[in-house]
């Protein structure tokens, strides 16, 4: 539990490049038009896995106290349940927006 | 929060601190939690436009085709580089080149400019074709009586991301002129350690954005 | 001297007396206007939110006599629909964001958090000060829209009424935007000041019941507040754009907006009401001279209720058109609530068992909570059940429910905890007697006005109406009455406390003979707190030892230069 872990350089260009790559190749499976469900599960998964990569080298949680890990996840878990919740009542009304 | 007795005079230690650590360490955790609170601002907006997505989603797709792919892209690549060179500032400030933090801190400011460079003509070049958000919309190229509401999600979650650059670029600003005089080193760089936090979330949600608006025609 | 054992080591630490009515304290340093304007010390800015909260009570109390004269007779009585549209929703708005939302926590909260971590101050000071002055421009923009027009839509801005409605409700959702961030600010500083700036010795199992409190606040304010920014920013686009989100006019749905706002404004009222159970847990020890019963039940189950506030929204949503499988998830969410919040009752009861009570005002107002927050949470329950709720939707049901968990739980609440530690905040003494018959007076006023408002609720009178059917009339002159009752008990309150300033008589240090930190100070309190570094033995609720083993410190200590480093204390520690 180090707040002050002194990243290498080797480290931080890694971390970026593998960015870069992933943002193009992100790019270029949505210029083969993959079918519709997976298109976006696609895009999201790279997404994901890009904002993982920052948080943990480049924002230093995977070296950070564990509590401001636990701190990030925690604001992830409350939009899930914004989300989630929401979703309860709109995906299974019967009119999707009721007329007025 | 023992062993670090060294640190412990520093000319920026406040006096309700006992050392330089115990401050370092409130700063930092302090920006996560404001940085929790951004999430969850954000996500107000990132719910509304799961909802509309999956009452519409044939919107979605016709609408994303007005959005340019190219430099969606380009503006990633640029946050990405911006969100490595301030990791590059603060390990400058932690091995005291004092020199370096400026150059990095520069590098920086000048990719935040260039991204919102794009987006300023990202967004004039739709105002042109009459593509505005909500009721002033008048583009006629796509056939869905809800296509406003796609551009308003569109304008509102990119202007408040670029509202949010803005404001990183003038804490990077702040952060050059302080480190030009010097008040940055290896003993006490936070305001360069937050201030760093708090971009690579700004990047992070750009990270989403970007195939959510982008990546989906 | 006292010793104290850690895992391996014994050492020995020193108790220094506090005095009381010391020389230098926090009031006499650092004097003048500007110094108290300019001012980082948490203590002088809780006594400014104090004065504020306190004038935007009375303020918002007024209101709300006027709306209760009004509805004196069935027709018109004095002020016009339009008028009473407009007090409601300003009683309404400044109760909740000027008032319940700010008052224990960055009142009281502010002043107490610090001391019982035994830290000079919150984690941030300048931005404490920050928040207290967003907390004024938001007041400020609020009353602009006022003046500017009014707003007449309730304090719930719903849709699309808010978006389409004339007068002032761009001006008032941002001030009420401007007054979360000051709520998200000191969120932020209180949840960071617990991790971090805690006194040697004090681990989380010695951190009192009313920290833990704030911290389950606190984590409340962090994760929803930024959900009500939002919806209220895209309310103001709404109205200046025309953004189609929540407007069905534009392609909108207007239930999103319920969603997005309720999702704060439930979790909101535990904001308001977990605090108010913080003090009740602090009082109860004291004046019964007994240690907490279940101290971790009752600091768990504050975090418990925390969570489940965020699972419950969808049931003030249950005739809004939302899904019925929604509703039903939501009803049976809801009753989970009740769990954590027994737990709490059941406790405080048992704290109580077999104490040496000491009935003094503070503790007389707890009793007043547990008989008002009961009936309020029960009525609450039924409140959950869909097919009560279709029923009873809308109604006075409703806002007695409301009001008997706001005012009749957190107002009494925060009332014990003024009168509590008015002493050190002080320095002074007010007159019991006054006290006491205060509270009984509030405690008549109060059900005078809420109980026949269940009655006419159940009989089907809607809420936020300007005229009503005759057969109402007796209760709604009991209603009107007991609100004077209740505006008179306020302000006897306000009397006695601020002549006690004047006249009171000075305050020893520990007057009930508590053991948490903060009487373990001088009465009034140093600048930064303590003189000396405190060092933890024994927990805040530890009355089965003795008075001479608290307050221990270990040397003398000054401020910033001089300051003795962690390292040091341990040195000596060992």
């Amino acid at each position: 539990m180090s707040g002050h872990h002194i990243s290498s350089d080797k480290t931080l260009l890694g971390v970026a490049g593998a960015l870069f790559i992933l943002t193009v190749l992100t790019v270029g499976v949505h210029y083969v038009h993959i079918p519709d469900p997976w298109s976006i599960i696609v895009a999201m998964g790279i997404a994901i896995f890009k904002a993982t990569l920052v948080a943990l080298f480049f924002m230093n949680l995977y070296w950070d106290d564990r509590f401001n890990l636990m701190l990030f996840l925690a604001s992830i878990a409350f939009f899930i349940l914004l989300v989630g919740l929401t979703l309860l009542d709109t995906l299974f009304r019967t009119d999707v927006v009721p007329g007025f | 929060m023992a062993n670090h007795s060294s640190s412990t005079h520093s000319k920026f230690l406040q006096h309700h601190f006992v050392d330089a650590e115990q401050q370092f360490d409130s700063a930092k955790m302090g920006m996560w939690v404001f940085l929790v609170t951004e999430i969850l601002f954000f996500g107000g907006l990132f719910a509304a436009y799961i909802v509309y997505r999956l009452w519409y989603p044939e919107l979605f797709t016709l609408a994303s085709e007005e959005l340019n792919t190219l430099w969606g892209g380009v503006n990633t690549v640029v946050l990405i580089g911006s969100s490595l060179t301030v990791a590059m500032a603060i390990k400058s400030a932690q091995l005291n080149q004092k020199k370096n933090i400026a150059i990095n801190l520069g590098i920086t400011l000048a990719l935040a400019a260039v991204f919102m460079v794009i987006k300023y003509f990202e967004w004039t070049h739709k105002f042109h074709l009459g593509i505005f958000p909500g009721e002033f919309y008048a583009f006629e190229g796509i056939d869905h009586p809800k296509a406003n509401v796609f551009f308003s999600l569109y304008y509102l979650m990119t202007g408040l991301h670029g509202i949010h650059v803005v404001i990183g670029i003038g804490l990077m600003i702040w952060l050059l002129l302080r480190s030009m005089k010097g008040h940055f080193d290896s003993e006490y760089y936070t305001p360069v350690e937050i201030t760093g936090l708090y971009w690579h979330l700004v990047d992070i949600i750009w990270i989403f954005l970007f195939p959510l608006f982008y990546l989906i025609d | 001297m006292a010793t104290a054992e850690s895992n391996l080591e014994k050492f020995q630490v020193q108790r220094f007396e506090p005095e009381a009515d010391p020389e230098k304290h926090y009031l006499n340093e650092e004097t003048g206007l500007w110094a108290w304007l300019t001012t980082v010390d948490h203590k002088k800015i809780g006594l400014m939110y104090l004065a504020s909260i306190t004038f935007f009570f009375f303020v918002g109390g007024i209101m709300a006599l006027l709306v209760r004269t009004e509805l004196w007779t069935p027709a018109k009585t004095f002020i016009e629909a339009n008028t009473y549209n407009q007090l409601f929703t300003l009683h309404g708005a400044i109760m909740v964001f000027l008032f319940l939302v700010p008052s224990v926590p960055a009142a009281l909260g502010n002043f107490f958090l610090p001391i019982q971590l035994g830290a000079k101050d919150v984690a941030f000071p300048r931005l404490n000060l920050l928040s207290y002055y967003l907390y004024l421009a938001g007041a400020f923009i609020a009353i602009i829209s006022i003046v500017n027009g009014g707003i007449d839509t309730g304090w719930t801005f719903y849709t699309p009424y808010s978006s389409t409605t004339g007068g002032a409700v761009t001006t008032m959702v941002f001030g009420v935007f401007v007054i979360g961030f000051s709520s998200i600010l000191t969120g932020v500083n209180f949840i960071t000041t617990i991790h971090k700036m805690r006194a040697p010795g004090l681990t989380w199992d010695k951190l009192s019941l009313f920290s833990w409190s704030l911290y389950a606040t606190s984590i409340i304010q962090i994760m929803a507040t930024p959900v009500l920014a939002i919806t209220l920013a895209l309310v103001g686009m709404e109205r200046l754009l025309g953004i189609g989100i929540f407007d069905p006019a534009l392609g909108g749905d207007p239930v999103l907006f319920q969603h997005f706002f309720w999702f704060y404004s439930h979790p909101a009222v535990y904001i308001m009401i977990v605090p108010g159970f913080g003090i009740v847990s602090e009082v109860i020890t004291t004046f019964s001279r007994k240690h907490i019963f279940g101290y971790w039940a009752i600091a768990l189950s504050s975090l418990a209720i925390a969570f489940i506030g965020f699972l419950v929204w969808g049931h003030h949503m249950f005739v809004s058109g939302q899904a019925s499988l929604a509703s039903m998830v939501f009803s049976f969410l809801t009753f989970l609530v009740g769990i954590p919040t027994g737990i709490k009752m059941f406790n405080w009861t048992a704290t109580l068992y077999k104490g040496s009570i000491d009935l003094k005002s503070p503790l007389l107002y707890i009793f007043g909570f547990f008989f008002l927050f009961l009936v309020g949470g029960f009525t609450g329950i039924v409140l959950g059940s869909i097919g009560l709720n279709v029923h009873l939707h809308d109604t006075y049901y409703v806002v007695a429910h409301f009001h008997f968990v706001m005012v009749g739980g957190m107002v009494m609440a925060f009332l014990a905890g003024v009168h509590y530690w008015w002493p050190k905040m002080t320095g002074r003494m007010y007159n019991e007697t006054m006290a006491k018959i205060a509270c009984g007076i509030i405690f008549i006023g109060f059900n005078a006005t809420f109980l026949p408002q269940f009655v006419m609720g159940s009989l089907g009178m809607p809420r936020r109406y300007f005229n009503y059917i005759e057969q109402f009339q007796p209760f709604h002159q009991a209603s009107t009455i007991g609100s004077y009752i209740l505006g008179f008990g306020f302000v006897m309150i306000f009397y006695y406390l601020v002549k006690s300033i004047y006249t009171g008589k000075k305050a020893p240090v520990n007057p009930w003979g508590s053991r948490a930190l903060e009487w373990q100070v001088n009465s009034l309190p140093p600048l930064h707190n303590f003189n000396y570094t405190p060092v933890i033995i024994n927990g805040p609720y530890d009355y089965h030892k003795p008075m001479d083993e608290f307050q221990l410190g270990l040397a003398e200590t000054g401020h910033g230069e001089e300051a003795e480093t962690t390292d040091e204390i341990e040195a000596k520690a060992e």
